[in-house]
């Protein structure tokens, strides 16, 4: 632990160095007693129980990282504050165009006494279940057991592989995979066959974090937990559903956005589907397959005389079924946001085009889509989370989890582990895991999509 | 200014990350529950809470009718039903109701569970349930109702009994057996149902050679009560101390000879195509409708739908003993099914309500109609005194058979059935092992070694929470 503060200590001010042009040295050495502070906070808070004797190099691993979050989290909000005293403009008004925030005049507590209804409900009902679920994740604990253990991050280790060098080194390699596709990209110009393999190392660099985290999921055996099978199955069904939703959703609406007779009757009936909730859907789904009273597998038999085979005994026709029930649902959702966003898509720009000669198809994918791009974007968040959190119904009448897991998504395997086998420091812990998962995906998703989107002005 | 406060918002969170961390380990914090009711001084009656896991109508509307007539025998009480969507909700909301301060009297709770119930304490370190014998303390009524608890079957009277107490009053009671198509049994030259595995082999065989065979010749849910049921057969146990009925058990035996015999028959079944798998875990819905319609001959099942089958079969539905291995000595089929906790820490007049409403909802007649509405057993001998007077046994031979196949086994701890911590989780492991050697065709002795593994451990850290 003492390593991890010291590296912290002589971090800070580097950090404080690389951000500010000549700071002081009152502010190395903020940057350096902040650094400490930010890294000491999680192995105090849980009693440096990573560093006792019986632990292991994954536990200490677990430790560190933690402490370099802890420590990186109080850099930046130390930062914030040197910009705020250079008076420098915040990065978010400089992206959006504001010059500066005006002030209020009445005080500094009165948008505070403003806020607090809403700060009091997200702390009450967000914050504070938020930090319990961390708490519950280090421990070994059932409802109504007169005492629970402590386990640290024992919760958390058993989902990994046991090496230590290979936990630090597979993540290791797959960053440095994308900073080297980075610096290609950005050394190689346009339209030259350097630009086109840097296209193609970006995009093996980014399947690689995939590859890595398959690589650090322990695949089960002895004392661990199976859960290489979970995530990936959470990542099928994942990447089935938003590929299904958004792509069907945007060319069922761009069908739909054409002058039709009772197209706006049309329209609306399309939407419909959204305002059904998951576990309806999977009930609809399951009359429609249902090997026994199913009305698809039914009438396949009947009439075509196919014997439809069961999907739930078979892993891809299991998933298949998932993706297809859950995908049909947030399907309305996207089509009412692309049929909005088709309306804002420049007609001047499609009928030049049209005169230029371009094709149907060219003028789709050269302007229809890239005007569309932010609601792509933001339409891709909102999937993700989608396929990420509400799918448990669908599943859960669907398949169970069948065949041996197959379709036992994350969501799926947390409500299982923690709520209907009762065990709730497992439950947490794996809520934790995908709590990262959703906030990593969504910062690699403003990093990456958020700089090609573009919304329409200057 | 504003980042100077964010920043002080940023210390202030990670401060209450740290407190929340660094509380202790025990939740002994919160203050004991009171549970204090004020009796029926002027004319108020006493509310007596009874959470039920059932939420159909008519299993709900028959504990609903029991309470609206107890209501009006007893004006001073007022029997209130709540129902829930599973056992492990009611569970769940009662232990929280506990801490709360606002618990309710009685909870319908099931046999798996019973080790649970038994483990439960309230945040202030105290049991959750109280022993129902204790509580009747000997009494032969109670507020005129006479006492029913003694004269409660054997199997379910000795499942229930732990350490020498009877803890809970059972209510719906059932064990395993098979309802036969005898109709299609007959047209393969079948003519009376199987008794045992082999004969099940030679009936399915049988059967799917016929010109119009159904999908399959047999199915039933993969629930881990029949790989319990199949073990009490044949004598093997599935947990150390005698099925943690001589001491808590510590090690549970997914890997017997009674376990593999089992397995492998069922997965022998099922590659043959004899033995249809719905898909899903625990599936009573599909299975029952997969027999209805006439997709298998049989169906292996709880006695508890006895009742329905016989009234939607349009076909001549006759149960039967569950089928057994021939190859050794029948021990006996133990019952599954829940009881009616009563929770501790209620004063006299409560608890004498809640008590009298426990031997009336059981009272003969009330037994026997609740036998007759699903084919869960009668749980008193005088309820099944007064359905063989009636003649119901002649008018509906099927509803018999639960009651005599439990009155066949022996009274071993094998046949009782284990009491075990986590037994709902080590319930997951079992039929999350089933379901992968029966779809993915893995090898047995592989994959149940790996459900002992995973089913130890469970148990060894239920123990580390709760033994000792």
């Amino acid at each position: 632990m003492l390593i991890g503060l010291i590296v912290a200590a002589i971090l800070g001010p580097l950090y404080v160095w690389q951000n500010n042009d000549r700071p002081s040295a009152k502010r190395y050495g903020l940057g350096s007693a902040i650094a400490v502070l930010g890294a000491a906070v999680t192995p105090i808070a849980m009693g440096q129980c990573a560093f006792a004797a019986e632990t292991t190099g994954v536990d200490h691993l677990f430790a560190y990282t933690l402490m370099a979050g802890g420590a990186w989290l109080a850099l930046i909000a130390l930062q914030s504050f040197f910009d705020r005293a250079d008076g420098k403009k915040s990065e978010s008004a400089a992206m959006t165009g504001e010059i500066r925030t005006g002030g209020f005049r009445m005080g500094w507590w009165v948008p505070w006494a403003l806020l607090s209804p809403t700060l009091i409900v997200l702390i009450v009902f967000l914050y504070l279940p938020a930090i319990q679920t961390f708490t519950l994740s280090t421990k070994l604990t059932r409802l109504g057991a007169p005492k629970s253990v402590d386990v640290c991050f024992g919760n958390f280790t058993e989902l990994f592989i046991t090496d230590p060098w290979k936990l630090v080194a597979y993540p290791l390699i797959a960053v440095g995979l994308i900073y080297g596709a980075r610096f290609w990209m950005n050394r190689s110009e346009p339209g030259t066959l350097s630009r086109k393999g840097a296209d193609v190392a970006t995009v093996v660099a980014m399947l690689s974090v995939f590859v890595a985290l398959y690589a650090m999921f322990s695949p089960g055996g002895g004392e661990q937990v199976a859960y290489r099978p979970v995530y990936v199955t959470t990542v099928i069904i994942s990447v089935g559903i938003v590929a299904f939703g958004m792509i069907g959703g945007l060319a069922v609406a761009y069908l739909a956005f054409r002058r039709i007779r009772g197209g706006s009757l049309y329209r609306t009936f399309l939407i419909w589907p959204y305002a059904i909730s998951p576990a309806v859907a999977g009930v609809l789904f399951f009359m429609i397959f249902d090997p026994t009273a199913g009305i698809f597998t039914h009438t396949m038999s009947s009439v075509f005389g196919i014997d439809v085979p069961n999907y739930r005994h078979n892993a891809f026709m299991a998933q298949s079924a998932i993706i297809l029930a859950s995908g049909w649902k947030i399907l309305g959702y996207n089509i009412l946001f692309y049929l909005a966003g088709l309306q804002t898509v420049s007609h001047d720009q499609i009928e030049a085009a049209l005169l230029d000669g371009a094709s149907t198809w060219q003028r789709f994918v050269k302007i229809v889509l890239p005007a569309l791009s932010p609601i792509t974007f933001f339409l891709l968040v909102t999937n993700l989370t989608y396929a990420f959190f509400e799918v448990y119904a669908t599943i859960d009448f669907m398949t169970k989890g069948a065949p041996a897991g197959k379709t036992s998504v994350a969501i799926y395997e947390i409500i299982r582990v923690g709520v209907n086998n009762g065990d709730l420091g497992r439950g947490a812990a794996q809520s934790v895991l995908l709590f990262a998962a959703v906030i990593a995906v969504t910062l690699w998703q403003f990093r990456t999509s958020g700089s090609r989107v573009s919304y329409g002005g200057s | 200014m504003h980042k100077k406060l964010l920043l002080i918002a940023t210390v202030l969170a990670f401060a209450l990350i740290a407190a929340a961390c660094s509380s202790s380990s025990e939740d002994t914090t919160t203050t004991a529950g009171s549970t204090e009711t004020t009796a029926a001084a002027g004319g108020e009656a006493t509310t007596i809470d009874f959470w039920v896991a059932f939420s159909d109508e008519a299993r709900l509307g028959f504990a609903n009718d029991r309470a609206a007539e107890f209501n009006e025998k007893h004006p001073e009480y007022n029997i209130q039903v709540t129902s829930f969507s599973s056992y492990n909700d009611v569970f769940d909301a009662a232990v929280l109701a506990v801490d709360s301060g606002e618990p309710p009297a009685l909870i319908h709770f099931f046999e798996a569970a019973t080790r649970q119930a038994l483990d439960a304490v309230g945040s202030d370190g105290a049991p959750v349930f109280k022993s129902v014998t204790d509580a009747i303390g000997g009494r032969s009524e109670i507020l005129g109702e006479p006492v029913v608890l003694d004269d409660v079957v054997d199997a379910a009277r000795n499942y229930y009994t732990v350490d020498g107490s009877f803890y809970s009053m059972p209510w719906n009671t059932s064990t395993t057996v098979m309802f036969n198509n005898m109709d299609m049994l007959n047209e393969a030259g079948i003519t009376e149902p199987p008794a045992t595995w082999a004969d099940v082999d030679a009936a399915c065989e049988a059967v799917m050679a016929l010109a119009d065979a159904p999908k399959a010749c047999i199915t039933w849910p993969n629930h881990s009560w029949f790989v319990e049921q199949s073990l009490g057969q044949q004598g093997e146990l599935l947990a150390n101390n005698d099925n943690g009925r001589t001491g808590r058990a510590t090690e549970v035996y997914l890997e017997s000879d009674g376990m593999m015999n089992y397995i492998n028959w069922w997965k022998d079944l099922n590659d043959k195509g004899y033995y249809t798998y719905t898909g899903i875990q625990r599936d009573w819905d599909g299975t029952s409708n997969a027999y209805l319609a006439g997709e298998v001959a049989m169906l292996v099942y709880s006695s508890s739908d006895t009742t329905f089958f016989d009234e939607n079969a349009d076909f001549t539905n006759v149960a039967s003993f569950m089928p057994r291995n021939q190859d050794v000595d029948y021990v006996g089929n133990l019952i599954g099914g829940a009881t009616i906790w009563m929770l501790d820490g209620m004063d006299q007049t409560t608890e004498d309500g809640a008590l009298a409403f426990l031997n009336f909802f059981s009272n003969p007649e009330n037994a026997a109609a609740w036998h007759k509405l699903t084919g869960y057993i009668p749980i008193t001998k005088s309820a099944e005194a007064l359905l063989a007077d009636e003649g119901w046994y002649d008018e509906s031979p099927n509803s018999k058979v639960a009651s005599d196949q439990l009155a066949a086994a022996k009274n071993t701890p094998a046949s009782l059935g284990a009491l075990l911590g986590d037994f709902v989780g080590i319930r997951d492991i079992i039929t999350g092992a089933i379901e992968d050697i029966l779809v993915n065709d893995v090898d047995v002795a592989t994959r149940l070694a790996q459900a002992n593994t995973d089913a130890n451990k469970a148990l060894t850290e239920y123990e580390s929470l709760y033994g000792g």
